[in-house]
């Protein structure tokens, strides 16, 4: 089994290392823009996940379905680009502290890596 | 097949990989996005009290961006294989015309956007001689145009090495 039980123990300790991170970036300096990154972090592995159940992985060949595929792979690199762009441009403008942008960089990567380390497991479990 | 080759390189193995062309549909949005919170930045930094001049963003700035972003969605919404489609039978007459006349109107948008940039920042933002943090509004409308050409050249290289996969396979 790949996905062990000390795994998903370790994945939950490092989400909610991530959420505390982005949680007192935003408590620590009174500035509420940072919870933005959690919310682009929890929506940028959409795109992948709706567009890989419209397409029809079977027939390669047909070229309908890998445009819908890499439009969804697009948003998603989009998306992640996106979190991290967010606190630098809100910290360039003054808008957030640059401690907070930091902070808020960090705990955003460890969220979305354990986003994308559950869904590994996930895949890796199903097809057997 | 490696006797008609023309270089004296090989090209590499993994150019042909659907991790490649993945890796950059991926790297394409990344770039995409860069430019796009470039500019983003250069608007939200106008309009915010760090701004020390009076000079902001007004629509006029947004226009080479917009032609940029309508000539990406344009140029990588064609069929690529209906470029070529005249050589075959099967295929309607003048196919290949029509999706050439469409990929010229978008592959002059997004020279029209970048040219635009440019134009933008020599005007708005050279002539009247500006200090260095007005400046950077120009700027960087001219490196946000600039990341979404090279985001939709990425795109559509990486959709040219599907081709090229599936070809191999069919064969």
């Amino acid at each position: 089994m790949a996905a062990g039980l000390k795994t998903i123990i370790a994945l939950s300790f490092v989400l909610a290392i991530g959420f505390l991170l982005v949680i007192l970036s935003s408590a620590l300096f009174h500035s509420y823009l940072t919870l933005l990154v959690v919310a682009t972090y929890i929506i940028a592995p959409l795109p992948n996940w709706i567009c890989g159940r419209c397409a029809n992985p079977d027939d390669f060949m047909e070229s309908a379905g890998s445009a819908v595929v890499d439009f969804g792979r697009f948003c998603t690199g989009f998306l992640v680009v996106m979190g991290v762009a967010l606190p630098a441009f809100l910290a360039h403008c003054g808008l957030i502290a640059v401690p907070a942008m930091a902070m808020s960089i960090i705990g955003g990567l460890l969220i979305y890596g354990t986003i994308i380390s559950f869904t590994m497991f996930f895949q890796e479990e199903q097809d057997f | 097949m490696t006797s008609s080759r023309l270089f004296r390189f090989p090209k590499p193995e993994w150019v042909n990989s659907p991790n490649t062309r993945t890796a950059g549909v991926y790297l394409a949005g990344a770039l995409f996005s860069l430019g796009f919170f470039f500019f983003i930045d250069a608007s939200t930094y106008s309009h915010s009290s760090k701004n020390g001049s009076n000079v902001h963003i007004k629509f006029v700035d947004w226009i080479p961006g917009i032609c940029s972003a309508l000539g990406m969605l344009v140029i990588n919404s064609i069929e690529k294989t209906r470029l070529s489609a005249d050589s075959y039978s099967y295929s309607g007459t003048g196919v290949a015309w029509k999706a050439r006349l469409v990929l010229f109107l978008g592959f002059a948008l997004m020279a029209g956007g970048l040219a635009g940039s440019v134009a933008v920042l020599v005007l708005k933002y050279i002539v009247p001689d500006y200090p260095f943090p007005t400046l950077y509004f120009g700027v960087a409308n001219v490196v946000a145009n600039g990341l979404i050409m090279l985001s939709s050249v990425v795109l559509w290289v990486s959709q040219n090495m599907e081709d090229d996969y599936t070809y191999n396979l069919a064969l």
